[in-house]
């Protein structure tokens, strides 16, 4: 049995091995596929446009397609369409923003929230990110910073809900101030603009970290020896060295961190309360509660994005950079 | 830089690192917890939360439902992405920036609103809530990550390369497959297990665009609005292994990317 | 078209620009089969340039590249039978060595049994029988860049170009793989484009230089002409170290050309052309072509001459000598031997030299 198995491998081997084209080469020589690619490929120009169409269809469509249907969306009287009603243009939508102040206390609150926690998490990562830059080997400095990655695979919900645990009245922590004696009750740290930092920075801190860390670990030791060399103690040498040498980390990190921030919708309804109110709440009531209230969603999205935008070209600018190099 | 802020540094980095994995800690440990209520003190341990969920109809059907769309996102974000690159990548035309930006855009569109846009958008294109809609969501979403990956490893394949398989017969779409896929490899395997990642762990769109069969993470939260409990906790441990096997990979595949392979 | 047999590539009158620059203008010249030609000249001369418009990786401007009778002038790469080794190898680094030399077999379309033995034929001829299975990242310099000479050797090309492709190697190596390189030249009878900007490698290898700047032609032909006999400036001074002599023509005498250099009557060579009498013109001289008495030489008309500054070299000395006794510009240099070097006697010499080695160059 094995026998014949391996005598007819050979012969399928050896007999047509000698005699057959390989694959690419049978490809090369299909005349179909010779006739097709030959008018593909005919000039250099139609090889440009071939190799661009695909990418630039797809960011229209995909890219650029959802952000105009919306705002679209925002100026007409009624969305999904109904049976035997043509919407009609409207501003309403946009001025529904200005009548109620419970549309425009969430949309300050998620920007001076997401400013607050931006802050938080860029003075809470830089000296994880020195110390992993300047005060690791660079041979263990993978191994330091996989460990800080771990954490980040994991989902939103997920490690939202890790912060439930952690701060809920029967959690970590009100375990351990009540075993050092310090407090006799929970402290009710859920529900709260507490709780709700607490996990955004723990969800974010990676987008503030990553830059910062490639930015700080550019800047060259012997910068800071002259620097020390001429005199500068240790905080002149961060605030006049170290510091605008990490500028663009800074900038970087500050804007991915604000803009994901105001984004954020499972967070803001699983760790925050009544007062803690987001403007993704909001917006996302008119696609789950209020019925078919999408045309005034889709202006309060709006009104996020060109906010959102507006205020990281606003930082970028002060930051002296243009964001152009936001992306790499 | 003296001896005290060193210490203090490190200091600040274990704490940072404990910050981080506490949590996650006690989110395991809780699941193996004997009883009903969530938090402190646990008199006893079970594994019956592990056994529940690995017969639940819910919960598998959530991790299926969950892995079909991780797949087929990663298959399509791999592809345009790829195609977006080697556009982007060697060409120079006028307003490439402006294609750049808008390539990259969705990477850095806040969550709530790239859902509510997407939301709008299948309803205009009539694509109904579910599988399909998610997967267009995710791969908006993952379509730039691999962009950038592999135009960051296209930038390092010279120029050399494409023209020796030229000058060897090699048409442009034999260069392609010949030459230019496997010097990606490394980063289409990184790019690719990201994207994994991505959509696995993706919330709000997987919200926004789904039907009455939810993703995981979309089960975790629905469950997560009725209470706490150690159920929920099993379910999100079986998540965060998922999800840290797949990191480790990508993160290595990358790892190996930078190291180089080019002569 | 004008086509003989002898000529395989006849590039017509070719231009190539980028944007407003022409990095080729109006190059015309046959190559001949189984000549090694040398494109050499310093960078951004066009020889880059000219080699991938062979290649099929620019399309020229203008002109037409004839290749064998046939006009590929637009063909594609692929589509032309020419190989070319790169400056880099360009080996494909996730193949091993046999799978790159049988990368361009295939995709000819041969069968399995002829790859095989074709990659067999040239790991054997270029010395490389144990290392098929080895991928490029295994190998040393000079390994890599007989892989890629096999690999563009392997489809048999009619025309394989070498671009500066002994440029990554040490200098020890480089000369070693000159040899080497002719040698292969000689035993496979294919014609050879090489492309570089160094001259000494030029000289040592090729059957015909072509030297080129900004473009254009300089001078073409053999290592020899180019040496002895060059007709510019650029090209006396490019290759080699010279003399270059300024002077005014005086006429003829005996078939050489009188010149009078700062007062001192000197015979010259004009190659191909005639000066007019009262004419200004440079010549070239190379230092070893300038022949040093300690004694004055009988019958001959030897310049007395008068050492001003030495340079020991090892093997020989390097000095700079005043010669006649009239004008400040009337400096020459030229080479010592050792046993010459000792016999001069208060720094005085005599110096003479065959007049056809004081080249006068074309204006």
């Amino acid at each position: 049995m094995i026998q014949t198995d391996t005598q007819r491998a050979d012969e399928r081997d050896t007999v047509p091995l000698s005699t057959r084209r390989s694959f690419w080469g049978a490809v090369m020589a299909n005349g179909a596929y010779g006739s097709a690619t030959g008018l593909l490929f005919k000039s250099q120009r139609r090889q440009f446009l071939l190799l661009a169409s695909v990418p630039i269809l797809w960011i229209l469509f995909a890219n650029v397609g959802p952000i105009l249907q919306m705002v679209r969306i925002s100026f007409l009287d009624s969305y999904p369409p109904m049976a035997g009603y043509q919407p009609q243009l409207t501003l309403s939508n946009w001025n529904n923003f200005f009548a109620e102040s419970i549309f425009i206390v969430p949309y300050f609150r998620t920007l001076a929230y997401s400013v607050v926690f931006t802050v938080a998490t860029l003075i809470i990562t830089y000296p994880v990110a020195y110390f992993l830059a300047k005060h690791v080997k660079r041979s263990n400095q993978l191994l330091f910073l996989l460990l800080l990655l771990i954490p980040f695979w994991v989902g939103e919900i997920v490690r939202t809900y890790a912060i439930m645990i952690l701060l809920g009245n029967n959690g970590a922590v009100n375990l351990v101030l009540k075993s050092l004696g310090l407090i006799e009750r929970p402290i009710p740290f859920m529900y709260t603009s507490f709780s709700l930092g607490v996990g955004i920075v723990y969800l974010t801190a990676l987008y503030m970290l990553l830059p910062l860390y490639s930015a700080l670990e550019k800047i060259p030791n012997t910068y800071l020896e002259a620097a020390a060399d001429l005199g500068a103690g240790a905080w002149t040498r961060f605030r006049r060295v170290t510091l605008p040498l990490s500028k663009e980390g800074i900038a970087s990190g500050c804007t991915l961190v604000f803009l994901i921030s105001t984004g954020y919708y499972a967070a803001p309804v699983l760790l925050g309360g009544p007062s803690t109110t987001v403007f993704a709440e909001t917006i996302a009531g008119f696609f789950h509660v209020a019925g078919d209230q999408w045309p005034t969603g889709a202006a309060f999205s709006t009104i996020m994005l060109i906010s959102a935008l507006a205020i990281t070209g606003v930082f970028l600018k002060l930051m002296g950079r243009s964001g152009r190099g936001l992306m790499q | 830089m003296s001896r005290n802020t060193r210490i203090l540094m490190s200091v600040i980095y274990w704490a940072f690192v404990v910050y981080l994995f506490v949590p996650l800690v006690l989110m395991v440990t809780m699941g193996f917890k004997d009883s009903k209520f969530i938090g402190f003190p646990i008199r006893g341990w079970t594994l019956d939360w592990y056994s529940e969920i690995f017969r639940s109809a819910e919960v598998l059907g959530a991790f299926g439902y969950t892995m079909a769309i991780a797949l087929s996102t990663t298959f399509l974000s791999l592809v345009i992405g790829t195609w977006i690159a080697a556009f982007l990548g060697p060409h120079k035309f006028r307003g490439k920036l402006l294609v750049f930006a808008l390539a990259c855009m969705p990477a850095v569109i806040p969550g709530i609103i790239s859902a509510i846009s997407l939301r709008i958008y299948i309803q205009f294109l009539q694509i109904d809530t579910g599988m399909a809609a998610i997967i267009l969501g995710h791969t908006i979403h993952n379509v730039p990550f691999v962009a950038l990956v592999v135009m960051a490893r296209l930038a390092t394949l010279p120029k050399s390369h494409i023209e020796a398989a030229r000058d060897l017969g090699a048409d442009q779409l034999v260069a392609f497959s010949r030459v230019t896929l496997p010097y990606l490899k490394p980063a289409l395997i990184g790019a690719g297990v990201f994207c994994m990642l991505l959509s696995f762990d993706d919330f709000v769109r997987s919200f926004f665009l789904g039907s009455y069969q939810p993703t995981l993470p979309v089960l975790i939260f629905a469950k997560l609005r009725s209470g706490m409990s150690p159920e929920i906790n099993a379910i999100s441990t079986v998540v965060l292994v998922i999800t840290a096997i797949l990191g480790i990979w990508a993160e290595r595949s990358m790892r190996r990317m930078n190291k180089g392979t080019s002569v | 078209m004008s086509h003989d047999a002898q000529t395989i590539v006849h590039i017509e009158n070719m231009t190539k620009r980028f944007g407003n620059v022409a990095a080729v203008d109006g190059l015309d010249l046959k190559i001949r089969a189984g000549e090694f030609v040398t494109f050499l000249g310093p960078s951004g001369c066009g020889k880059t340039t000219t080699l991938r418009v062979l290649g099929g990786f620019e399309i020229p401007t203008e002109g037409r590249i004839i290749l064998d009778g046939a006009d590929v002038t637009r063909l594609p790469p692929n589509r032309r039978n020419v190989n070319m080794v790169f400056q880099d190898y360009a080996l494909f680094p996730h193949m091993t060595v046999g799978q790159n030399i049988a990368f361009g077999l295939e995709l000819k379309g041969k069968t399995k049994a002829e790859i095989d033995a074709r990659t067999r034929e040239l790991l054997e001829f270029l010395q490389l029988g144990g290392f098929r299975d080895r991928t490029p990242d295994q190998l040393s310099g000079g390994q890599r860049q007989r892989v890629a000479l096999a690999r563009a050797l392997a489809p048999d090309p009619k025309l394989l170009l070498l671009d500066e492709p002994l440029g990554a190697l040490d200098a020890k190596l480089r000369g070693q793989v000159q040899v080497e390189l002719k040698d292969i030249q000689k035993r496979t009878g294919k014609t050879f484009v090489f492309v570089t900007h160094d001259q000494e490698e030029a000289l040592t290898m090729s059957d015909r230089i072509i030297v080129m700047n900004g473009g254009k032609v300089e001078q073409d032909g053999t290592p020899e002409d180019l040496y002895f006999r060059p007709q510019s400036r650029f090209v006396a001074e490019f290759i080699g170290e010279t003399n270059l002599i300024s002077g005014t023509v005086r006429g003829m005498e005996n078939g050489s050309v009188l010149i009078n250099w700062n007062g001192v009557d000197i015979h010259g060579a004009a190659h191909g052309h005639r000066p007019t009498e009262g004419s200004k013109v440079t010549a070239s001289l190379r230092l070893e072509n300038v022949l040093c008495h300690p004694q004055k030489p009988a019958n001959s008309n030897a310049i007395e001459g008068r050492v001003v500054n030495r340079l020991f070299k090892g093997s020989r000395t390097s000095v700079d000598i005043r010669v006649g006794d009239t004008g400040e510009g009337a400096l020459l240099k030229a080479y010592l031997d050792p046993g010459d070097a000792s016999r001069i006697r208060d720094d005085r010499l005599w110096v003479n030299w065959d007049v056809s080695h004081l080249s006068i160059l074309q204006a």
